[in-house]
């Protein structure tokens, strides 16, 4: 079956403790099920002859026409009307871990790859706990070391801090494959705007500490290209720099790309309606990010190599995706009729 | 030939050390305390990077390390003292701690005009080293040799200045101009050469000593500024472009004025007053006082008028000069490479670089620069949060990014621990950093 007219991207807040695909498949059941439930079209009609015992009696039969529903239109012969949706998912995030999560429907997926070639940043709070080791760098793993952590202040974390952030922001500048040596390089790093644009390790953009009431700290990392597991293990080297240990409680993300906590659904809210209205917010914040990350990397990505036909089909169909947008926005209630 | 000098073992600094163990209530696993590592006195040490051929340091375990000629990248050099100051030299460098032991000053690089003093050969008594591969201690003839303090060293192109607190200051190497504030000899062989000469004679005590490429400044307390050595560009600022061989107070527009401090490396000349003025003296060929004259030496120190701020801090390199406000702002003008992309080769009157290069962003406002320094085509700027940033010509890996080549506009470096000074030489430096916990 085609698209019902649902189509763009939109925000969910993933709960820890599921994995993020039991949340897509929870997301696209309850979708069908809505979509399903809407009222249908009314069967066709058809003009049949039908028997009917004669008024004369004795067994003589006579045919009377009679306008029915043709039984290949009833709802228990055709099934619902949709099976499946095509949702596809954007940055993930790990069983343990919560936050913003990113999600596309029908042609919003095609968005979804040119999100993620704009390569922008995602914030996270991260939770961390001192005087504890474990093996897997949570506080759910297995304790491998226990140690004191009263030597450790708010100013010596924030020198580790400031390391880290120096570190990795020389490998921005490193994996941006910009040449240093032209004064378009200087002006993208005076603005700030050198990010890798292709694949790279993970990179801290900015780090900093919220709060800080021992043994628990919170920080707020910048990121990019990361998993939940490195930050995790972030915050296990910063316990071994502080000459103690750490182990990360809490990994939540606030942010991914241009959606923020504010735009994801919560659980309460994973309904047709709500989820079209989310779509219908996003859109235009998601459109002009990707027209500004395309512009103002012109000459380093990959689109560069890309002829005029080719550049002004992927403009097009972006066109597209907000016409539908529109469309959806103003066929709300109502199901489209689609071949 | 490395003298077979024993050094202390390298300690881990990660790894914490195994202290004392107790049974933790809740778990019965063993409570890991790391001790060894005061807290209160964070560790001490120099790091250095740069061309590593002239020996200008060398590696202290490279009994078992091959041996390299460049460094690209800050390598920590061991020392047993802590080191309070040091200054890279053309070829050499010399290393001070401020303690009351005998030995105070360590030297090393090229020492073919006894820049780094009398090293003795140990393999004939009478004859001294022309290349020191280790920090090897320069004897001074104190005569209060457990109470005086050094205070500052500084190096030129062939001599070098150490500054006491009690005794004045001594100069050795080269004094072919009188840079050694000694009357100039004929034919006098520096080579393997004994003297080192003391400085009284100024109106009150030295508190400042810079080497310029073959002339010596002396600021006092008084806030004047004494100068000796060549005088062919101007660079003495005493009114002629003779060479001086006894330290002469400066006049011209300084004259009165109660200079903070001065500096220069090159044939330029600045100093800084405490009202946040900028004077400048000496050669100008590369635009460095092209505000104020056509000439291309100016032998009278004149006053720079710039419209920046007031200024706290003045570097002056060989073709380039850098100067920090008090807002924290840096500016850089002159010739070469001089932070603001390759496009900007030259100019006469200061520009100045974006702050958010030196890592002040939105995230972190706080952050600002705290000092300059100029080496003679590159340099460095050294932040509030103890980062280090250098730019300009990479000679031989100098800066210390780890790539060799030139550097258009500032570029962190990453060094293991807090920085806290540097210096900057032709094609080496050297920063003392302090460890984080």
């Amino acid at each position: 079956m085609a698209a019902p007219g649902l189509a763009g991207l939109f925000a969910v807040y993933k709960p820890a403790g599921v994995a993020w695909s039991r949340v897509r498949e929870a997301l696209e059941t309850r979708l069908l099920r809505e979509l399903n439930a809407a009222p249908q079209r009314a069967p066709r009609q058809q003009v049949r002859f039908l028997p009917r015992p004669a008024p004369e009696g004795g067994g003589a039969v006579e045919l009377v026409a009679a306008s029915v529903p043709v039984l290949a239109d009833h709802p228990l012969v055709r099934g619902p009307r949709f099976r499946k949706l095509k949702i596809g998912a954007g940055h993930r995030l790990d069983v343990k871990a919560s936050g913003v999560f990113v999600l596309g429907i029908g042609h919003g997926n095609k968005l979804l790859t040119d999100l993620y070639n704009c390569h922008l940043t995602k914030v996270y709070t991260v939770g961390g706990l001192f005087g504890k080791a474990t093996d897997d760098f949570s506080d759910t793993g297995n304790l491998i070391e226990k140690t004191t952590f009263d030597h450790i202040t708010r100013e010596k974390l924030e020198r580790i801090l400031a390391v880290i952030q120096g570190t990795n922001q020389k490998a921005l500048l490193m994996y941006s494959n910009i040449d240093m040596k032209t004064q378009e390089a200087y002006e993208l790093a005076v603005k700030g705007l050198i990010r890798p644009m292709g694949k790279s390790p993970p990179i801290i953009t900015a780090i900093r500490c919220l709060q800080f009431a021992l043994p628990e700290f919170q920080l707020e990392i910048h990121c990019l290209h990361e998993t939940q597991q490195y930050l995790r293990k972030v915050v296990h080297e910063i316990g071994l720099e502080l000459k103690s240990s750490a182990v990360c409680t809490q990994v939540r993300r606030t942010r991914d790309g241009v959606f923020t906590v504010d735009d994801a659904l919560p659980r309460t809210q994973w309904n047709l309606q709500s989820i079209q209205e989310a779509i219908r917010n996003c859109q235009l914040k998601v459109q002009t990010e990707l027209e500004k990350t395309l512009a103002a990397h012109e000459e380093n990505s990959p689109l560069h190599q890309l002829d005029g036909t080719q550049l002004s089909m992927l403009c097009r169909s972006l066109r597209e995706q907000h016409n539908t947008a529109e469309s959806c926005q103003r066929g709300d209630g109502q199901q489209k009729e689609r071949g | 030939r490395i003298k077979g000098q024993q050094l202390p073992p390298r300690k881990r600094l990660l790894a914490p050390s195994r202290g004392q163990r107790g049974l933790s209530a809740e778990t019965g696993l063993p409570l890991t305390r790391s001790f060894g590592y005061c807290p209160s006195q964070p560790r001490h040490r120099c790091a250095s990077q740069g061309c590593l051929y002239l020996g200008c340091f060398v590696k202290p375990d490279s009994g078992w390390k091959k041996p390299r000629r460049i460094q690209p990248t800050p390598y920590r050099l061991e020392t047993e003292d802590k080191i309070s100051s040091a200054a890279c030299g053309y070829g050499f460098t010399l290393l001070a701690s401020n303690t009351r032991d005998i030995t105070k000053v360590w030297g090393m690089g090229l020492n073919k005009d006894s820049q780094l003093g009398f090293q003795r050969s140990r393999r004939d008594q009478t004859k001294a080293y022309e290349y020191v591969l280790e920090p090897s201690p320069i004897p001074l003839p104190l005569e209060k040799p457990q109470q005086t303090r050094v205070l500052q060293v500084s190096c030129g192109r062939a001599h070098s200045l150490v500054l006491t607190d009690s005794e004045g200051v001594f100069t050795m190497g080269n004094n072919s101009y009188g840079q050694c504030g000694r009357k100039v000899v004929e034919d006098e062989i520096y080579s393997g050469s004994h003297l080192i000469h003391q400085l009284k004679e100024f109106d009150s005590r030295v508190v400042q000593v810079v080497c310029g490429q073959d002339h010596s400044l002396f600021r006092t307390k008084k806030g004047s500024v004494y100068a000796c050595g060549w005088g062919a560009d101007g660079q003495t600022g005493l009114g002629h472009y003779d060479i001086t061989s006894v330290p002469t107070k400066l006049q011209g527009d300084i004259a009165g004025v109660n200079i903070i401090q001065v500096s220069s490396y090159g044939d330029c000349c600045l100093a800084v007053s405490d009202e946040g003025d900028v004077f400048g003296w000496g050669n100008s060929e590369y635009l460095q006082l092209a505000s104020v004259t056509e000439t291309t030496q100016v032998n009278v120190p004149r006053h720079l008028p710039f419209k920046i701020g007031k200024v706290k801090e003045a570097a002056c390199g060989g073709t380039g000069n850098i100067v920090l406000t008090e807002e924290g702002n840096v500016f850089v003008w002159g010739y070469g490479i001089l932070g603001k992309g390759p496009n900007l080769t030259e100019t006469a009157e200061p520009e100045m670089i974006p702050p958010s290069l030196f890592g002040c962003s939105d995230f972190s406002p706080d952050t600002r620069v705290a000092h300059v320094r100029c080496g003679l085509s590159q340099f460095a700027a050294l932040t509030n949060r103890g980062e280090l940033f250098v730019w300009g010509k990479n000679l031989r890996g100098c800066l210390g990014t780890g790539r060799m080549e030139d550097q258009y506009f500032p570029w962190r470096v990453t060094v293991p621990g807090e920085v806290v000074d540097v210096a900057c030489g032709v094609d080496h430096m050297v920063s003392m950093v302090r460890s984080f916990t």
